[in-house]
């Protein structure tokens, strides 16, 4: 809670490149459509398994999707 | 608003209705006895937390009967962990003072309903803190 976490990500991105619906995105790594808005909007960091499963999803590596802040 | 929530404010809302219930019971039977009212009219209580618990849990999977038969997601466990946390914390202050009370008047009776009470104010807690920390996304 308080400050967002210094992880950025570009979920929406690549999600919207896709056409990809937030539900559609959240079946497909197995958390809910809450969750997909909450990680699209910064206010929460995904675990390791769940990071590596968007990624997956995508077919991009890890530091594709995810990064840290001052980077 | 996602199941766990409405489930959080469904459940919330029960708790504060057969709460506040309980101690207008409590209240009356003490008022008609001259004393503390004894512990046993806590049946009642207990027996309508558990017929509305029941009822509210079936409405709400009728409603919505996907997201409730699936398990909750990592940050819905985040969720509950923290709340039960910051609940049973507010907890063991209430059963604390609950026991100072019984150290000071000796009245096993008040004892038994504020620990009830302690148990009831808790549970809306834990209920709050989900909803607050869902909206939040911990």
């Amino acid at each position: 809670m308080g400050r967002p976490p210094p992880i950025t990500n570009r979920v929406r991105a690549l999600r919207e490149a896709r056409a990809m619906s937030q539900a559609a995105l959240g079946e497909a790594i197995g958390v809910t459509r809450q969750t997909i808005i909450a990680i699209e909007q910064g206010r929460y960091s995904p675990s390791l398994e769940s990071a590596f499963r968007i990624a997956r999803h995508f077919g991009v590596g890890l530091e594709e999707v995810f990064g840290w802040e001052a980077d | 608003m996602s199941f766990r929530e409405k489930s959080a404010w469904v459940m919330a809302a029960l708790m504060a209705v057969t709460g506040l219930y309980y101690f207008s019971i409590v209240r009356s039977a003490s008022q008609a006895l001259g004393t503390t009212a004894p512990a046993a009219v806590a049946i009642v209580f207990v027996m309508l937390v558990v017929i509305g618990s029941i009822i509210a849990q079936v409405v709400l999977a009728l409603t919505s009967p996907r997201e409730a038969s699936s398990p909750a997601d990592e940050r819905e466990r985040l969720v509950t962990q923290r709340a039960g946390h910051w609940s049973g914390l507010l907890l063991a202050t209430c059963a604390v003072t609950a026991l100072g009370h019984f150290l000071v008047r000796g009245d096993g009776s008040m004892l038994f309903h504020l620990v009830m009470g302690s148990l009831i104010v808790s549970q809306i807690a834990e209920y709050a803190f989900q909803i607050a920390l869902l909206r939040r996304s911990v």
